[in-house]
């Protein structure tokens, strides 16, 4: 069923919602960016409509309820390990058809790479449901065509278009027609959300990525480009490493917690192991490493690519590194292999 | 506690600590499940975080667990006594299959720690009833590194046991040198049928499967035991991973057919 | 040439330079914060070609000197230049006449938060806010902005140099502890910053807020303040006398404030001037060394609220060569 709400049909709908949902969505926070007086999209609860970013593309990407940052998984007393309460509340999700896609690769690796599902992970995925926000334009740096990811058009609860200032709806999860039907103004109208079908960056992947590409000098350049901060990682609604952290609170050693936070395999110490190794000394082996598994490797154990294409590492990156135009000199590299 | 968490560890009691070294100790911790050599268990020190370390022995109610003193979560390890105990995840990861060396020639070779994970498989060797076609190189650094000194008198009386530091003082005996060298030498019938375990440092692992195939080993044949840093032990936290592989699932153990494609 | 009689003082105060060159002058022209649309900065050429020698010098405090202008063409000129002085909105009593005033110099700005990474604040708008603010004026002041603690505005050689802050905003259930910020605030800037627990501390007595931190912040758990900051640095100098560096003065101090002290700093000049000095021009650090810093600061505090967070260093003691003193 579709529904056409204005503006304040739209703000009661979410306000009814939010009496049995918490709401994720993307939110513009004022002068929250790098640099002075710029603006930062970022997903956060809200608490009103008009909080809701529908415009913009998010600079992080939606995974950060189900896979936070840093979230504190144990409680530690003396003799106790307690585990960290989770408000047990609905949740509804707000993202683009690359941020839905991206579940699933997180899905992948929480619930399904080995025999133990994160349960961590789990209670948070079993309150969620995701709402679509369609996409009227592509975006900068957006390929999610030649991912595949520009659709998603099943397992989401509700879409939300924003056009000339009404939301259009589309409501795929019965349970919410009668929020719907109950929100003030709102027409039924037959509403198909919005995907993109062409973006202006395209990328090729090959089949097949021989093992000689990792020796290609291709890489070496990122040695010295890259600034291995990670931000890359950060923003990706498909990367998932994290590392544990234990703490004992300073004002009492005998207490503290174990916690989880996000981890990026640009950034230092993400392979160091007991006693001084480490692998991947390099930028340039880093960025390899990282790149394959979105086009590659992920592929080869799972069956499908990781990336999804929403370009949010070119977005971000403060070197200017374009991960879209590394995808594609990786398929010129094999190309010429192929051809030689 | 809830036992469907696999984040959740369990108390283990020391049963015995084994001091090899000033920094290497064997801890004998009380466990009655399944476990294989090569596999490891998370030791889990609440507010200190977790260490992977790999099996060194296996007993009817115990595992061994011999620990490297080399950072915030062992140190707190080896404040720990016998009688205490320790919280453990796991045994995570595949192990070594032993009974694939029965029936065959086999040599192990292992640097410096690398030797607790082969432990369990050399012991099974020793104790197979003829095992005078296997072969041991193990290597130290020095001979004040030497782990399970007790167990190598043992291995040595019941198989070919070669012993070896890189460097020692003036008017030490035994042998000097890297493990590599002394591969060359071993007196195989048919090494292309052989089978060899290598375990340690990178670069003795690299060095030591150039000897092991110019002495006519195959890939297949040719099995070994990665370290990275694993988090978890499950999947999930990333860190372990090499190309489509997850060390801490789908090894630490592999046939070389497969690691040698690794690229970190 | 013709037979020249020109009031020197009066066409200084003009903004022409008194020149070297016989019959010549100068052209100042003021560009507030150092910022000039395309259009004024033709015009300047236009008058540089036209009345001048097509040179044209860019000055130490961001302005701009069109020299070799014969002294007969000054009302000319100044009747050119009324565009650009209307472009740049500089405070003028007459059209048409030139430049009010040119005791109280071109207040200047790097380029700040418009374009700069590290600027903390718009410093243009500050600055033309701060020329809006004070000119016309003959005292001799001198007042420059700067976007962060770099100083690429050398704001200390200034008897007002503003430095940007911002206060670093730490949202914890953001941080993953990978170190960037810990890592340039040692490299690049105080070494403030620490992680204990897996979260970072800031020391707020050693943070500069120069906003590091933020700038190199991977997840958004650093940001900025709302509020913008500023570090006022009091009356450094150069000259003959005693040249010296400004001083620290307030930490976290906000515009307004700044505003209206620069503004007071206009009564205590007139009060305490030497009336014998040369050209009746005097840097004000050498009035405060007459009067005492506690007088200086009555004067300069009259109707000054400082937000909450301002930290007052009441005691300042400069340094600097004193070749008044100690000779050459």
């Amino acid at each position: 069923m579709g529904y056409v709400l204005n503006k304040e049909s739209f703000s009661d709908l979410v306000s009814a919602l939010l009496k049995d949902y918490r709401i994720f969505a993307p939110v513009l926070k004022k002068g929250a960016g790098r640099f002075t007086d710029v603006d930062c999209v970022i997903y956060d609860e809200v608490k009103d409509a008009s909080e809701i970013e529908l415009e913009k593309k998010s600079d992080y990407a939606s995974k950060e309820f189900l896979t936070p940052l840093s979230e504190t998984l144990l409680y530690f007393t003396e003799e106790e390990v307690k585990e960290a309460d989770l408000c047990e509340k609905k949740v509804l999700i707000f993202g683009r058809s690359c941020d839905l896609n991206g579940l699933k690769r997180l899905d992948q690796i929480y619930l399904d790479n080995g025999l133990a599902k994160d349960p961590f992970y789990k209670r948070r995925r079993d309150l969620i449901k995701p709402v679509l926000i369609g996409c009227g334009h592509s975006y900068d740096n957006c390929f999610c065509v030649s991912m595949d990811s520009n659709r998603f058009e099943e397992g989401y609860a509700f879409s939300v278009d924003l056009i000339d200032g009404e939301i259009h709806s589309n409501v795929l999860d019965k349970e919410f027609d009668s929020f719907f039907k109950a929100a003030a103004g709102a027409k039924e109208l037959d509403v198909t959300p919005r995907f993109v079908t062409e973006n202006e960056v395209k990328v090729e992947i090959p089949d097949e990525i021989p093992g000689r590409i990792i020796t290609d000098d291709l890489w070496d350049e990122y040695t010295t480009r890259c600034i291995n901060c990670g931000r890359c990682n950060f923003v990706c609604p498909t990367c998932t490493c994290y590392t544990m952290q234990d703490v004992f609170y300073s004002d009492n050693g005998r207490v503290g917690e174990r916690r989880r936070v996000s981890a990026s395999c640009m950034v230092d110490g993400y392979t160091d192991v007991a006693g001084g190794g480490q692998y991947r000394r390099k930028n340039g082996e880093r960025m390899r490493f990282k790149v394959l598994h979105k086009i590659s490797d992920f592929k080869k154990r799972f069956g499908y690519q990781m990336c999804v294409g929403c370009g949010r590492c070119d977005d971000i990156c403060p070197e200017y590194i374009s991960f879209s135009n590394i995808i594609n000199k990786v398929n010129d590299a094999v190309k010429k292999e192929v051809n030689s | 506690m809830n036992t469907l968490n696999p984040y959740l560890p369990f108390s283990s009691k020391i049963l015995e600590v084994i001091k090899h070294t000033e920094k290497e100790y064997t801890f004998r911790m009380e466990f009655k499940g399944e476990v294989k050599p090569g596999q490891f268990f998370e030791v889990s020190i609440p507010k200190y975080g977790e260490a992977p370390i790999s099996v060194s022995g296996i007993g009817e109610n115990f595992v061994d667990l011999t620990i490297r003193r080399v950072g915030r979560v062992t140190n707190e390890v080896f404040e720990r006594y016998e009688g205490q105990s320790l919280l453990l995840r796991g045994p995570y990861g595949n192990g070594f299959d032993v009974d694939l060396y029965r029936d065959c020639e086999v040599v192990v070779v292992a640097g410096g720690t690398g030797v607790s994970p082969v432990r369990g498989v050399i012991q099974a060797l020793s104790d197979m009833p003829d095992a005078s076609d296997k072969y041991v190189v193990a290597g130290f650094r020095s001979p004040e590194d030497m782990l399970f000194r007790d167990d190598l008198k043992a291995w040595d009386s019941k198989l070919n046991l070669t012993l070896t530091v890189d460097g020692a003082p003036e008017g030490y005996q035994g042998n000097i040198g890297l493990v590599t060298k002394y591969i060359e030498g071993l007196p195989l019938k048919e090494p292309s049928k052989a089978r060899a375990v290598v375990v340690g440092p990178p670069p003795m692992m690299k060095f030591t499967i150039i000897e092991l195939k110019k002495k006519g080993f195959t890939d297949a044949n040719i099995t070994v035991s990665h370290e990275r840093k694993m988090c978890c032990g499950l999947g999930k936290c990333g860190h372990c991973r090499v190309n489509d592989h997850y060390i801490c699932l789908d090894g630490p153990v592999f046939s070389y057919e497969v690691a040698k494609d690794f690229v970190d | 040439m013709a037979n020249l009689d020109v009031n020197v003082g009066k066409l200084k105060k003009n903004a022409f330079r008194y020149s070297k060159v016989r019959g010549e002058t100068a052209s100042r022209i003021r560009i507030p914060g150092g910022v000039i649309d395309s259009a004024s900065m033709a015009k300047v050429v236009e008058i540089a070609e036209k009345y001048g020698t097509g040179v044209i010098n860019i000055t130490n405090r961001q302005g701009i000197e069109i020299p070799g202008i014969k002294l007969e063409d000054v009302d000319k000129v100044n009747a050119e230049v009324q565009e650009v002085i209307d472009a740049l909105r500089i405070n003028q009593p007459e059209k048409g006449k030139g430049y009010p005033s040119s005791g109280t110099r071109n207040v200047i700005a790097c380029p700040g938060a418009r374009l700069c990474p590290f600027g903390c604040y718009d410093t243009t708008a500050f600055a033309q806010k701060m020329e809006n603010n004070i000119y016309p004026n003959d005292r001799h002041v001198k007042i420059a902005f700067t976007g962060c603690s770099n100083d690429c505005g050398k704001v200390r050689m200034a008897d007002f140099g503003i430095i940007g802050m911002t206060e670093p905003q730490y949202n914890k259930d953001r941080c993953v502890a990978c170190g960037a910020c810990v890592d340039y605030c040692k490299r690049r800037s105080v070494g403030a910053l620490q992680l204990v627990n897996g979260k970072v501390v800031r020391d707020t007595d050693k943070c500069i807020g120069c906003g590091v931190c933020v700038v190199y912040c991977p997840t958004r758990a650093w940001t900025r303040s709302r509020e913008h900051y500023f570090r006022v640095v009091l009356l450094g100098r150069t000259g003959k006398k005693n040249p010296r560096l400004a001083e620290d003065f307030i930490k976290w101090a906000d515009e307004e404030s700044i505003l209206k002290m620069v503004k007071n700093t206009y009564a205590y000049i007139e009060e305490y001037i030497d009336p014998n000095a040369v050209e009746h021009k005097e840097h004000i650090g050498y009035i405060v060394d007459r009067t005492g810093f506690e007088e200086f600061k009555k004067w300069i505090f009259e109707g000054v609220e400082l937000g909450p967070k301002a930290e007052v260093n009441d005691r300042i003691y400069w340094g600097g060569k004193n070749y008044a003193k100690y000779g050459g």
